[in-house]
């Protein structure tokens, strides 16, 4: 596909590719809302140019599990009340995932560290530190009983 | 039992959030449609000389330029109507719209707002609300005497509002009192700051408009549009997408009709989405700076004789929705307490700068934030421990308030003790760390809601609701409700909601009222469904309908289980199912306060809500920096019906609430322009900020509470924070910090202050 040259990513995602999951609440790498990965690193995409992506694999929201499934990250988000209006779950998700592949047994601490550049005016990030938690304890667990 | 005990509850739009399925707005594109940007004031205060839209209507790729001059000559405004769609002989603050523009492109749409010339008379901007009440300080609103306003705000020149909280001879029992403390405080603006910032997209079929809007007040954003466009309120159609948070600052009716109006102009949908800039500048809703003096008088053991205050708030350029601040901050300097005589004026006044509106707990988290430093001075000066003057003082059932409400049960000591013990107050701490305590107040607002439950044919129900949801699960929970009553599960239930076409009226995500009023009416339509299952399940049983129960979706007959018939079984029969009911909204208490002036409702308290919090802070006194390590908070908030929702409400606002104590200011330059309308200059608390937050609910059954005894839940949370932050602040300081929010400067140069030991 073909892109203006000064469009941002996260522009040509939500209004050329049509998918809306990645939100804008800024314009300025300020909330990560719009966070994406490109080639597995996480880039506030308000504030990357599409162009500068060009070969790049991305993934967004809509990416994190197959079909209709759901990720475990997605599904403890639900069940430890890390969501309530939602609007910054998508790039949250997104900053979490990198986070658990990197850091799969992560301290409270090095959550809190790693999260601090989404931000999130609702929940005041208790259950999404307990969601990313609970996944990276049920992982430990699952790999000491293999 | 609290329903939440029983089973675990994932909220109903949690999948398509957690997806990016789900559609917000700004994320709807409809076919043709057209984008808008608007034409902002030059200046915080200045005549408009002359408009000319001609270079900006010349420009390829405009589709229309509205002005003044393009809507009907109509005033809006809840308390007060001072202002219009676009300013005509006045702009009176930054974010005044002078001109809207429709255009192919969002790009081509700021070109040709630029391109309005508009010329001035420049006026001096009053930015100082509290000078601007003085006799001989010009006028804001040179017509204030015309305008329609609500008699009993007191609305004179440049002070909107006016209220007082009198009871007893405050004069004579200050000048008889052992002790006495005055203070002054003053609180910054602040800002909601919802992560999305708002859009609203307008298409007109016919006559009528379908508005799709970022809104937490749907019903008031229709009326807005048909009074502000002359039009019938059945003509304007309001749905609200997902909504990215609101805070309050998404209540009241704010820029639909400027879309609808450009949509019809051009006979295409036109969309508008703001950057993050313009949500901190345009919308005429922030959370107001207040000045707040004190002066209490007690006997020797410190038993609360004599309260005198001064409130002075800053509304901005105009009313909207705000015009009852002066009395609930009235109300907030009075606090939970059990006072003699008080005395307390408290004033609204007009300024050359963002409006203030309803922002979560709208006036209390700095009134509290005030009068709670000044109990805490208070108890310094009567020699005791500042939970010891709460502990004697606070209110109790059968004490009387301070316009003579009696109070009927009421948690609120033991919501002391509870954070008390959290927090393991007493304990030896290391001495750059200290622990501070605040109690707050806050009312259960009774309204007008409606609900209709059906079911459908294969056994599942519907909820059609007014009712708004804002993210804080309230509307979420409301098949919790639903499920109970008719013995079905929560997941049976789908919810049609955020459209005016389809539920009944509602007050909007607002006042924290959602399941306080429409839980009751969802009860109350589900009660009518139950009663006709019953009806249909007696003569399919051949049994008496009272020895009939409702459980795991059937209707049974008692004593005789395998005697049933599945609710699904009912609801596919052909025929009809629907229930519908409003509940009945129990009045505010009764209350003599005809000493007050200024009296909007806010003189009594129904089912107050009361809390305590308690926090441990840690200063670094080199810097000034102080950091939040531990919070309790006990909350009085009647019986939880959704404790997954309910804690998180605890949460988010306690974090809100940190922010406003320690980082959140909007700071105005003396033109009136904000000096940090971004997300770098104006500092949200971050995942590494926030500390660990224990939550306690005492849940005490209250009369006129809401559903299953429940009270509001989401605006409570952030009223005491900062108090309680102020306060163990100054035990590391030695001495109060008396502006908010209590930056690592205001602390340092207060440190510093106190060291040198100067006033
Ligand atoms: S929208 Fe990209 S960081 Fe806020
Ligand atoms: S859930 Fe609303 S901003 Fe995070």
């Amino acid at each position: 596909m073909s892109v203006p040259a000064s469009a941002t990513l996260l522009h040509v995602v939500r209004e050329q590719i049509g998918l809306t999951g990645s939100k804008e609440g800024c314009d300025d790498s300020e909330c990560g809302a719009c966070m994406m990965l490109l080639d597995g690193e996480p880039v506030n995409s308000c504030s990357y140019l599409a162009v500068q992506a060009d070969g790049s694999a991305i993934t967004t929201v809509e990416g994190l599990a197959p079909g209709d499934t759901l990720a475990p990250l997605q599904e403890a988000f639900l069940v430890a009340g890390g969501v309530q209006c939602g609007f910054c779950t998508p790039g949250m998700l997104i900053s979490a995932t990198r986070l658990l592949r990197d850091n799969p047994d992560p301290t409270t601490d090095e959550v809190r560290l790693e999260l601090s550049g989404n931000l999130c005016r609702c929940t005041g990030y208790d259950g999404i530190v307990k969601a990313v938690m609970e996944v990276a304890a049920r992982t430990a667990e699952k790999s000491a009983g293999d | 039992m609290t329903i939440a005990d029983s089973q675990p509850f994932i909220r109903p739009d949690g999948k398509e959030k957690v997806t990016g399925a789900g559609r917000y707005t700004a994320d709807l594109n409809l076919t043709g449609q057209l984008y808008a940007k608007f034409r902002y004031a030059d200046h915080s205060h200045a005549r408009i000389l002359s408009i000319d839209t001609a270079p900006a209507a010349a420009l390829p790729g405009v589709f229309a330029v509205l002005t003044w001059r393009d809507v009907p000559a109509v005033l809006y405004g809840g308390y007060v109507q001072d202002r219009r769609l676009f300013a005509k002989e006045k702009v009176r603050w930054e974010g005044d719209v002078v001109a809207a523009v429709a255009a192919r492109t969002p790009e081509i749409a700021a070109e040709a707002a630029g391109l309005i010339e508009i010329q001035y008379e420049v006026l001096p901007a009053q930015i100082d609300f509290e000078a601007n009440a003085a006799a001989e300080a010009p006028l804001i609103h040179e017509q204030w005497a015309e305008y329609e306003a609500d008699e009993s705000v007191g609305l004179a020149g440049n002070i909107l509002g006016h209220s007082s909280v009198v009871k007893g001879d405050a004069d004579a029992a200050m000048a008889k009192a052992a002790i006495v403390v005055k203070s002054r405080y003053v609180a910054d603006a602040s800002q909601g700051a919802p992560i999305e910032p708002r859009a609203i997209s307008a298409e007109w079929h016919g006559d009528k408009v379908t508005i799709w809007s970022s809104t937490q007040v749907p019903f008031a954003a229709r009326s807005g549009v048909a009074h502000a466009l002359d039009i019938a309120e059945s003509q304007v159609r309001i749905i609200v997408p997902l909504l990215g948070g609101g805070f309050g600052s998404k209540c009241d009716f704010h820029f639909e009709a400027h879309i609808a109006a450009l949509a019809r102009a051009t006979q295409r949908p036109v969309k508008l989405v703001f950057s993050r800039r313009e949500e901190f500048l345009a919308p005429d809703h922030r959370r107001e700076g207040m000045i707040i003096e004190l002066e209490t008088g007690t006997d020797p053991a410190g038993r609360l004789l004599a309260r005198r205050g001064r409130l002075v708030l800053d509304k901005g350029a105009y009313c909207g929705e705000g015009g009852f601040f002066a009395q609930m901050a009235a109300m907030h300097a009075c606090g939970p307490y059990k006072i003699d005589t008080i005395n307390i004026d408290s004033y609204l006044n007009y300024s050359n700068s963002q409006p203030s509106g309803s922002v979560r707990a709208p006036t209390a988290p700095q009134a509290c934030w005030a009068l709670e430093q000044h109990m805490d001075e208070v108890a310094t000066a009567v020699g005791i421990d500042p939970v010891e003057l709460r502990r004697l003082n606070i209110i109790e059932e059968g004490d009387v308030g301070p316009t003579g409400q009696i109070f009927e049960a009421i948690g609120a000591k033991e919501t002391l003790t509870a954070a008390l013990e959290m927090i393991g107050y007493g304990q030896e701490l290391p001495d750059d760390e200290a622990i501070g305590v605040a109690c707050g107040w806050w009312p259960s607002f009774g309204s007008a809601s409606g609900a209709y439950v059906k079911l459908n044919s294969d056994g599942s129900g519907t909820i059609i609701t007014g009712a708004m949801e804002s993210g804080t699960g309230a509307v979420m929970g409301l098949p919790l409700l639903a499920a109970q009553t008719l013995g079905m599960k929560p997941e049976d239930f789908s919810i049609l909601y955020q459209d005016t076409d389809a539920g009944p009226w509602d007050m909007g995500s607002s006042g924290s009222q959602t399941t306080f009023n429409n839980g009751r009416a969802v009860i109350a339509a589900a009660t009518e469904v139950r009663s006709k299952l019953l009806d249909m399940a007696a003569e399919e049983l051949e049994a008496h309908r009272d020895d009939l129960v409702l459980a795991e979706g059937a209707v049974r007959v008692k004593g005789s289980p395998e005697s049933h018939v599945t609710i699904a079984h009912l609801a596919g029969t052909g025929e009809p199912i629907l229930g519908k009911g409003s509940g009945v909204v129990p009045d505010s208490p009764e209350v003599d306060a005809s000493t007050c002036v200024g009296r909007l409702g806010l003189e009594s308290f129904l089912a107050p809500q009361l809390m305590t919090q308690a926090v441990r802070v840690k200063i670094d006194r080199a810097t000034g920096v102080v950091q939040v390590l531990e919070v309790a908070a006990a909350h009085d908030s009647g019986v939880i019906v959704n404790k997954i929702g309910a804690d998180g409400q605890v949460y988010g606002g306690v974090l809100m609430g940190i922010g406003q104590a320690l980082t959140e200011a909007t700071v105005f330059d003396e033109e009136g322009r904000q000096r940090n309308p971004d997300l770098l200059h104006y500092k949200l608390q971050t995942a590494s900020d926030a500390p660990e937050i224990q939550i306690r609910w005492i849940e005490i059954d209250t009369p006129n509470a809401g559903p299953n005894g429940s009270k509001g839940v989401g605006e409570p949370p952030s009223v005491p924070t900062p108090g309680a932050v102020g306060n163990a602040v100054a035990k590391l300081v030695g001495r109060h910090v008396d502006r908010l929010p209590m930056t690592a400067e205001r602390v340092w140069n207060t440190l510093d202050a106190a060291r040198a030991g100067t006033p």
